[in-house]
Parts: C-alpha cells; structure tokens; sequence
C-alpha cells in the first residue's frame, strides 16, 4: 500500500507545488514507454496509421503539460525533446519515400516547437506559482516567529471572532490555553475577573468590540485573577484588519501586562501621600508652637523677637504649601482630588486672593479693578489655588516694582480671568511645557526660580475639572498673561 | 468652671502643642498617646470635649469614636476628630464626631472649633 500511495504521489501534479526538486529521472522513466506505449495501441487497438500518429501526438501534448506542470520547464523540455528524438526515430525506420521523409522532417520541427512553447509557458506558469506558494510559506514563518517572540499577548481572529492565531505569551500571561475555534463574544470568557466568581464578559472584550464597531480599541485596561491565585492587570489594545476592497478579514489583539507597571505607580503614589501626611503633622505642632511663643513674646514687646517669629511663620507657612501641593499632585494623579462645586462671586475671590498674598510685602502692586458682582459656579478653594497660583508666579517672575494687572471678563458663555505681569516672559517653545508637571522656566543667565514647578500643573488639572480652559500669551522678555476660563454653563 | 479637654493622639508633638495651646487658653488638657482604655479615662474624666487623632498606630480613631457614641455616659461628650486626609472628613461624621481638623491647622481654627462645642 505504501508504495502504492508513493506512486500515486509522484504521479499527482498537485503534489509537487512549491516542490523545488525537479525530477529528471521520473519524466525521463515515463516518457522512455512512450514506444512501448504506441506499439501497443498499434497491435492491440488500430493499425490505421493516421489513428496512430493521432494518438502519438495526442500522448505526447497530455506529457508534455503534464510534466511541465508537475517537474517546471525542465520536464517540459525532457518531454519535447524524447518526443522529437522518437519521431526522428520513427520517420528514419519507416523507410518513407523522400517527399514523405523531408515532409515527416517539417511535422516533427513544428511539433517539437509547439511542444517547446507549451513546455515553457506551463512550465513558467508553474514556477511563479511555486515562488508564490514560497514566499507566503517564508512570510508565515516569519510572522510566525516574531509572534512568538513578542513580549506583549497576541491574539489574532477571523472575521467572525474565531480565534486563528494566539502567541505563546499570552497563553504564559492568562495561564490557559486558547482552545481551537474558540470564538471572541460567543463562547463563554476564558478570562476570570478580579474575583474568581466574576468572569470578564466575553463580549465585553475589546476584540469583539473592535469587530462590532468596526474600530480600534486602545488602552483599555483589565484587572483579573490568575488560576494560580496571581491578581494580574493588562492593558489592550484591539483593531479590525481591512482588505483592499475595505473589508472586515481578521481582528488582531496586543495584550501587555502592566500589573508591575501598576504596582510601581501605586508604591510611588502611596509613597508620596504617605510622606506628605508624616510631614503635614510636625508642620501642625510647628505652627502651634510659633502661635504660643508668638503670644507670649508680645507680652514683653520685644519687637526683634517677635520680627524673627513672622519669619518662622513663613517659613512653616512655605513648607506647608509645598506639602500640599505635592499632595495634591498625587492625588491628581490618582484621580483623587475631590471637588464642591457652588455658586460664588469670582470678582470678590479674587479681591481676596490679592489681599491675601499681598498682605506684608508691596514689591509689586497688583491692579484689580471690577466693580461687577460676577458669579461662577466652582470649587471656590481650589479656584483661588489657580488665582494664588497665577498671582505668584506673576511676581516671581516679574521685574520689581512693575504692576500685576488682573482682569475679569464675561463673554457669552463663559468667565475668562487674566494675570498680566511685565517680567522675563517665556519663549514660544516653552509656553506648551509650562503647564506639564515639574517644568520651570529658567531666567536670564540661568538664574533659578525657588518652587517645585508644581503649580502650573495643579492649575491646569483643577481646570481641566471645572471644563475650562487654561492657556498663556507671553513675549520674552517682555511679560506674559496667563488666561483661564470658566464655563457659565453645563457646568 | 474650667473646661476640661482631652486629648488622643499617637504623635506626642501634636499632643504636647495641643496641650500648650489649650492650657494657654485656659483648659484643663489630658492627653493620651494610646488609644487604648480612652472608654475608662473619659468616664473618669470627665472632658468637656474629646479631640481624637483619625489614623493612629495600632488604634483607629473612628472605631473609638463609634464606641464612645454608643455609650450613654459618652455620646454627649462631642468629639472633633483630627487626621491629615482632608478627604477623611466625610467619613468621621459617619462615625458620630461633631467636627472635623484637617491637618495642618491653625491655632485659631483650633481655639474656635473647642470654643464652639465648650460653649453651649
């Protein structure tokens, strides 16, 4: 049997596509029957010779596409040429009168060349098919490889959601294997949640969302719990792969695991809170402290110590401020800033907030003139953040004894507030970074400016909340406006 | 007659700065790092007003409060609660505390908030 199924395999075309091994013996064998071939049709079936000749050349165009197919061009060329040699061989043995021989002599030439054509053409034909077959072969085992090698989960479906493709990773990263055929949205999820009762929806996956609208999905993050007990965050990302024609033809997936990502971030958040917090109590005790010398001091008027003491205050007065902008940076970044949002006069806020931090020294004289009650619905604390804030800045980077200009206006849909200031002013490259977190701008000849280039930032994000918009307009060296607005409406 | 505070907290600067402050205006100050046996030193006490730290080591601020408010003898006494969370602010009242310090405080804030419950 088995050497039957081997002969049947050398005989099937089929079975030698992309076959790069061009046989010469096989066709040689097969077409050195071809007398023994005809012989027989000549005693057994007719002896009409135009029968015969027929059949010969019937034989022989069938051997010729058939091995050009099965062996390529040199098959083909094996084939013609035998035929040729056996025509010859025919015409020469038959003694023929002359005009027979010489007309026998064209036929065989003509026949040779058509059968030189047919060997060529099919038998090219083969060969491009084979570097076909070829290349998508390479390119399979390419594509192949690299899956394997990614360090992130890939998941690849079909259409419909059945999965095609699943790298090794993912299977390390879930610690299941993806059962054949399974299908993203239709079967049950072969993901757990973060408890093991709770499964992750299948049709919730972004896999499936993709196929359904059509879309990518970026980002999306999953918390769940491994079967060895690991809790385990990833973040996906999911597209549809379109043909030419705009298509749906597969679905691809890239899970990473970012759980030591998101452990890193909860360390270094839970680290900052809990270092403002440790600090936040000796500040407490610290200002308690000052109060109660302070208050015993004036007793014996002793204007020296009691200057020192104001120092002192400012001083814990700074390190808290510091503290609690860190704080809030944290909690900014973890979405944990609270809001209480209330109606309450911004233009009265603002008369505040320069009183407030005007208070001692008058390098600079801020300008605040606008007789109209103007209302805002915000967190009215952190809004004078923002105002603090600006109002700071503005005189940190202001040349002395030149005006603060704050100026409130109402447009149709929102409150728009401006700080002026007529200081170092900041380049158009760095406008943008000035409101990422911890960016400084640095003035003339270096010099440096004191804060944690916090604020910014914290403004921006409080701003952000409140659906406003925050932005600067600024000429180097001659001053800069910061603006930020607040929406009168929807909010 | 003098009111009488007392005061728990696992941190001693806090509770001797407290103290300072309060004695200064006129209080009679108890203080306790251990938030332990506060049940049995109140009843014995006798305070006007409780200020109790939210989060201190080895005892929880609410959990005491909670027990205090459930006590006949106790719930009358108001108690402000003092922690570093602003957001723990919310959460105290649920436990029955009167008022709420964020730290950190100023003495002013502190002197009204015991004045306001001593008062009544």
């Amino acid at each position: 049997m088995h050497i039957v199924r081997k002969f049947f395999h050398y005989l099937n075309p089929m079975d030698h596509l992309g076959d790069k091994k061009y046989s010469v013996i096989f066709p040689l064998f097969i077409n050195l029957l071809l007398p023994i071939l005809s012989e027989i049709y000549v005693y057994v079936i007719a002896a009409n010779p135009m029968m015969v000749g027929a059949y010969i050349i019937f034989l022989n165009v069938f051997f010729v596409i058939y091995f050009s197919f099965r062996d390529g061009i040199q098959g083909g060329i094996i084939t013609s040429v035998i035929s040729v040699i056996y025509y010859f061989y025919i015409i020469y043995s038959r003694h023929y009168s002359n005009l027979q021989f010489s007309s026998g002599i064209v036929t065989t030439i003509i026949l040779g060349f058509i059968y030189l054509c047919l060997a060529l053409i099919i038998g090219w034909l083969k060969e491009s098919i084979d570097s076909l077959i070829d290349r998508e072969a390479n390119e399979k085992i390419r594509l192949q490889t690299i899956l394997q090698q990614l360090p992130v989960g890939v998941v690849i479906t079909d259409s419909k959601g059945q999965v095609t493709q699943a790298n090794g990773k993912i299977e390390d990263m879930l610690g299941i294997k993806i059962p054949l055929g399974y299908t993203v949205g239709v079967d049950k999820s072969l993901i757990p949640g973060r408890q093991k009762s709770r499964q992750i929806s299948s049709d919730k996956s972004p896999l499936f969302q993709s196929l359904k609208m059509r879309k990518s999905v970026i980002g999306k993050e999953f918390g769940y719990l491994r079967n060895d007990g690991k809790h385990l965050y990833m973040q996906v990302n999911s597209s549809v792969i379109l043909n030419r024609n705009g298509e749906v033809i597969a679905a691809a997936s890239i899970i990473s695991d970012v759980t030591q990502q998101k452990e890193l971030e909860k360390r270094k958040d839970d680290f900052v809170n809990m270092a403002s917090h440790e600090l936040k109590t000796p500040i407490t005790s610290l200002k308690l402290y000052i109060d109660s010398v302070s208050a015993n001091i004036k007793k014996y008027h002793d204007s020296k110590i009691d200057k020192t003491l104001i120092s002192i205050k400012k001083q814990t007065g700074k390190l808290q401020e510091l503290v609690s902008d860190l704080l809030d940076v944290s909690r900014l970044q973890t979405g944990k800033l609270s809001f209480t949002k209330e109606k309450f006069r911004i233009d009265t806020l603002v008369t505040e907030t320069i009183e407030g931090i005007q208070g001692g020294e008058k390098k600079q004289r801020i300008i605040f003139e606008n007789p109209n009650p103007l209302f805002v619905y915000a967190d009215r604390f952190r809004i004078y953040q923002v105002l603090a804030n600006l109002i700071t800045n503005a005189m940190k980077y202001s040349f002395e004894k030149k005006e603060i200009y704050l100026r409130i206006k109402k447009l149709e849909d929102k409150i728009v507030v401006g700080v002026q200031d007529f200081g170092i002013g900041i380049s158009v490259s760095e406008q943008k970074k000035v409101f990422d977190r911890l960016y400084q701008v640095s003035g003339k000849k270096e010099k440096t400016f004191p804060g944690l280039g916090m604020g910014l930032y914290i403004s921006k994000e409080i701003i952000k909340k409140h659906k406003g918009e925050i932005w600067v307009e600024s000429t180097k060296g001659k001053g800069s406006t910061f603006y930020f607005s607040l929406p009168l409406k929807g909010n | 007659m003098t009111k009488k505070v007392y005061i728990v907290d696992d941190d001693e600067g806090i509770l001797d700065a407290i103290s300072l402050i309060l004695e200064e205006s006129g209080y009679k100050v108890e203080t306790s790092s251990k938030g332990n046996q506060t049940y049995e030193r109140v009843t014995h006490f006798h305070p006007d007003i409780i200020l109790l730290d939210v989060l201190m080591s080895g005892y929880d601020g609410r959990k005491i409060c909670k027990i205090l408010k459930q006590d006949s003898k106790t719930s009358k006494i108001p108690v402000v609660m003092i922690s570093a969370h602003p957001s723990a602010k919310k959460h105290v009242m649920e436990y029955g505390a009167e008022a709420f310090l964020s730290k950190p405080f100023e003495t002013n804030e502190l002197l009204d908030t015991v004045a306001k419950f001593t008062n009544g």
